[in-house]
């Protein structure tokens, strides 16, 4: 029997007055006739609410959030509401929805942090299906592809409780490039994938042509979680097939149900790093800048190479637009063929409705219109490759051009579904809710060593491997002991096809 | 003779009580609450997302205690307190002393300015201050640059050697105006008098700033010390802005550890806000103990 919060007090009751208050008053309610007519908008499938209201609405924003802010107040003015949308970065939402829901004041459609297993905020009465807010909802499930909808990732006891917009069919270490600085170095930045040695070369030259004006690679160093991500997606393009995701899938191979962060390609990948710095190639202070400053500074002409996602495409559409670029896949070791990268089940920037949200029927209903093709294409269009469409025919029919197309397709062909533990043994969320990530993480370590604090690459990762496996083994007992029916087991998957999609028939096979 | 009670004690100073009661309110909500839960939460296995607590008792502190980030950033703490304190200490009564002549006519002006970064906001410092040491255009290297003094950018935030003194640096910067004042009410309650007799006695220069000016403005010395040594103790938002403890831990103080353990965690894995709370209790308590025995041996120096 789930205990009652036994952590809420008189003072928590008396701030929620306040905050939302606040709350109501701080974000963007942008007016409803800035942005008329863009969007047609079908009437709701059944009787909304007449009686009005303020929809609260938070996720990570990006291209995301230059969507929302051109539907929602078209939404709002056909359907007599407010709606305050918030887009906040992933650390900001991490720490403000756990303790928006703690105080009774968590927007009505979130995202959960990042850090959070769905089941958890399920089983803690964070969110409520929405089965009884999106008409047909059967019907309307169908026409997702197959693999979106889930039990255990976003449907639990037969209901749907998270909705997914977009799939979840990225990377985000693609190799942008500037296309002044690749062909002054000689490298046609549309020949495709380049090898390591194509990289380091080419980022030499890039710096001999800067003259200490700009470079030939530049990165977020301050954002730790780049250099894990980077090397994370360069190891599986060179043969460390492992999954993506939490603690709980990412790094390990689900052929042997171990960590390769102490494989032979993760280790190629940190050198490959390690030497575009001791080249000279790196862009002077990578370790005082984020992620985003890093972006920025690509299209005033700071460097010549980026390792980032497609959200960069819109960003710098908006801010650059004169500037020439390239997207590009991963680099992959000299003599080596790029091997599939492996996402699992499911969408991405899944939507939650809160419990106790009152505007469930109008969430439903937006929600709803943008599950149908109409609202695909028009998702499509705005975000582009940033976050796909979960829709291919959608996204087919968006008429994308130019670098946007160039990424989906390359997505297209890089990306395959590989195992998911937690669809094969939902027991698996226990552990995810039990782990805890050693010290320091693989993104510190790779941090340290590129730094020169930590010396030895391979000492390094086998190291930092061992604690990874110790951690996951203490999480998984931990789980054991609250009942939980799990084992190393639950990660091998020996019916796995590295070369295929791991659909959900192959789990009835285990 | 007659003495009230109590109760008519309290009656009779109902108004004092009533106007601190505002202040006493807000101090039990935000001051007192948190720090009575955190103790309580210190004793529990608890993500902080869910119901899920399970009362563990001191293993959080033997945890921490076993922890080499945690001494690390421990460590780090008091050198940043060790490396910048003196330096306010010492520059900011040079300061006061020049400004608190009255021949210097401009005095007011160098005040305000000296106060104006106290007024600012210190989260705007940090992202500023980020720009200004950039390796890239960053002004501080193209005056070292442009100086001869530097053949080459330094990167003062990415730099393990350089992050620590850079961010103590600004530190220093930002509140120097704060014990510039504290100095400068130290020395007003110099009487002229004073000053007067020991030109007479032709006690001057340095002479009048040791033996007798220092003496009377020791106790105030005390005070400021212990004052300015708490306050760098408690360096979060620079750190998160300017550096975010990076790289790799090299700037990690204690407030940004306990921040990194209770909310920052990488994806898939939940936030500790039990093992945070424990320590954040256990550095409260080693800082209060360092501020008693601070100020047990200030006072002891004083009877000297």
């Amino acid at each position: 029997m789930k205990k009652k919060n036994k952590f809420k007090v008189s003072r928590r009751t008396i701030m929620k007055g306040a905050l939302a208050t606040g709350a109501v008053m701080s974000a963007a309610s942008i007016p409803s006739s800035l942005f008329a007519g863009e969007y047609n908008i079908p009437d709701p499938l059944k009787a909304l609410p007449t009686t009005g209201g303020n929809m609260r609405w938070i996720d990570s924003g990006d291209m995301k959030g230059v969507f929302w802010k051109k539907l929602f107040p078209e939404y709002a003015a056909s359907r007599g509401i407010t709606i305050e949308y918030d887009g906040l970065p992933w650390k900001e939402i991490n720490k403000i929805v756990p303790l928006a829901v703690r105080n009774g004041t968590v927007h009505d459609v979130f995202q959960i942090p990042l850090n959070m297993d769905p089941g958890v905020a399920v089983a803690e009465g964070w969110v409520q299906p929405w089965d009884d807010y999106i008409e047909n909802i059967d019907e309307w499930l169908a026409g997702f592809p197959s693999g979106v909808y889930l039990p255990g990732v976003n449907q639990f006891g037969g209901k749907t409780y998270g909705v997914c917009l977009t799939a979840n069919k990225r990377t985000g270490t693609c190799l942008l490039s500037s296309n002044k600085y690749m062909s002054e170095a000689g490298y046609d930045p549309q020949a495709g994938r380049m090898t390591y040695s194509e990289v380091r070369d080419a980022a030499k030259k890039i710096t001999k042509n800067g003259n200490g004006q700009y470079y030939g690679w530049i990165i977020g160093g301050n954002q730790v979680n780049r250099w894990e991500d980077v090397v994370h997606t360069f190891g599986q393009v060179a043969g460390a097939h492992s999954g993506r995701g939490g603690f709980t899938n990412r790094h390990i191979s689900f052929k042997t149900g171990k960590f390769v962060i102490d494989s032979d390609e993760y280790m190629a990948a940190v050198e490959l790093l390690l030497q575009l710095k001791s080249d000279g190639s790196a862009f002077p202070g990578v370790m005082s800048m984020n992620a985003p400053q890093a972006r920025a500074l690509m299209p005033q002409g700071a460097a010549g190479m980026i390792f980032q996602g497609p959200w960069c495409i819109g960003t710098w559409a908006k801010d650059a637009p004169d500037w020439e670029f390239t997207i590009a896949s991963e680099p992959v070791p000299d003599g080596k063929k790029a091997e599939p990268l492996y996402i699992a089940e499911g969408g991405s920037n899944t939507l939650w409705l809160s419990k106790d949200s009152k505007m469930g029927p109008f969430a439903g209903d937006l929600v709803r219109f943008m599950g149908t093709e109409q609202g695909q294409i028009y998702w499509a269009q705005t975000v582009g490759a940033a976050d796909p469409a979960v829709s291919p025919g959608a996204v087919a029919k968006a008429g994308l051009t130019g670098a946007s197309a160039q990424a989906l397709k390359m997505f297209n062909e890089n990306l395959l579904v590989g195992p998911n533990p937690i669809v094969r043994n939902k027991d698996i969320g226990i552990v995810a809710a039990k782990s805890r990530l050693p010290d320091p993480s693989l993104a510190l370590v790779i941090q340290g060593l590129y730094t020169g604090q930590l010396q030895g690459i391979e000492k390094n990762l086998k190291e930092c491997n061992q604690r990874y496996e110790d951690a996951l083994d203490k999480a998984i007992d931990e789980a054991r002991a609250d009942g939980a029916n799990v084992s190393r087991d639950d990660w091998v998957f020996p019916n796995w096809d590295t070369s295929s999609n791991y659909g959900a028939d192959k789990y009835l096979e285990l | 003779m007659y003495k009230k009670s109590l109760s008519q004690q309290i009656y009779d100073a109902r108004w004092c009580y009533l106007f601190i009661l505002p202040c006493s309110i807000l101090t039990g909500m935000f001051v007192l609450y948190p720090i009575g839960m955190s103790w309580y939460f210190s004793l529990l296995d608890w993500s902080g997302f869910t119901d899920d607590a399970k009362f563990i008792g001191f293993q959080n502190y033997v945890e921490a205690i076993n922890d080499k980030f945690f001494w690390d950033a421990f460590y780090r703490s008091f050198i940043f307190m060790f490396g910048t304190v003196p330096v306010k200490i010492v520059l900011g009564f040079i300061i006061a002393v020049f400004l608190n002549n009255q021949v210097l006519k401009l005095s007011p002006f160098f005040r305000t300015i000296i106060f104006m970064p106290v007024v600012t906001a210190i989260a705007i410092i940090g992202i500023v201050m980020t720009f200004i040491f950039s390796p890239f255009n960053g002004p501080a290297n193209k005056l070292l640059m442009a100086t001869n003094l530097t053949s080459g950018p330094i990167d003062f935030l990415g730099n393990p050697d350089t992050v620590l003194p850079t961010v103590m640096g600004v530190y220093v910067w930002k509140w120097l105006g704060i014990t510039m004042m504290y100095w400068l009410a130290a020395l007003q309650t110099v009487p002229q008098d004073v000053y007067d007799a020991a030109k007479i006695d032709g006690a001057e220069g340095l002479k009048l700033w040791i033996n007798i000016i220092l003496p009377i403005v020791l106790p105030f010395a005390i005070v400021i010390i212990l004052v300015e040594a708490v306050s760098a103790l408690n360096v979060f938002p620079l750190i998160e802005t300017m550096t975010a403890g990076g790289p790799f831990f090299s700037s990690e103080v204690m407030e940004v550890y306990i921040f990194r353990t209770a909310f920052i965690t990488d994806a898939g894995t939940m936030p500790r806000l039990g093992y945070a709370c424990a320590a954040g209790v256990f550095w409260g308590v080693a800082v209060l103990f360092i501020t008693a025995l601070q100020g047990f041996w200030m006072r002891k120096i004083r009877r000297i």
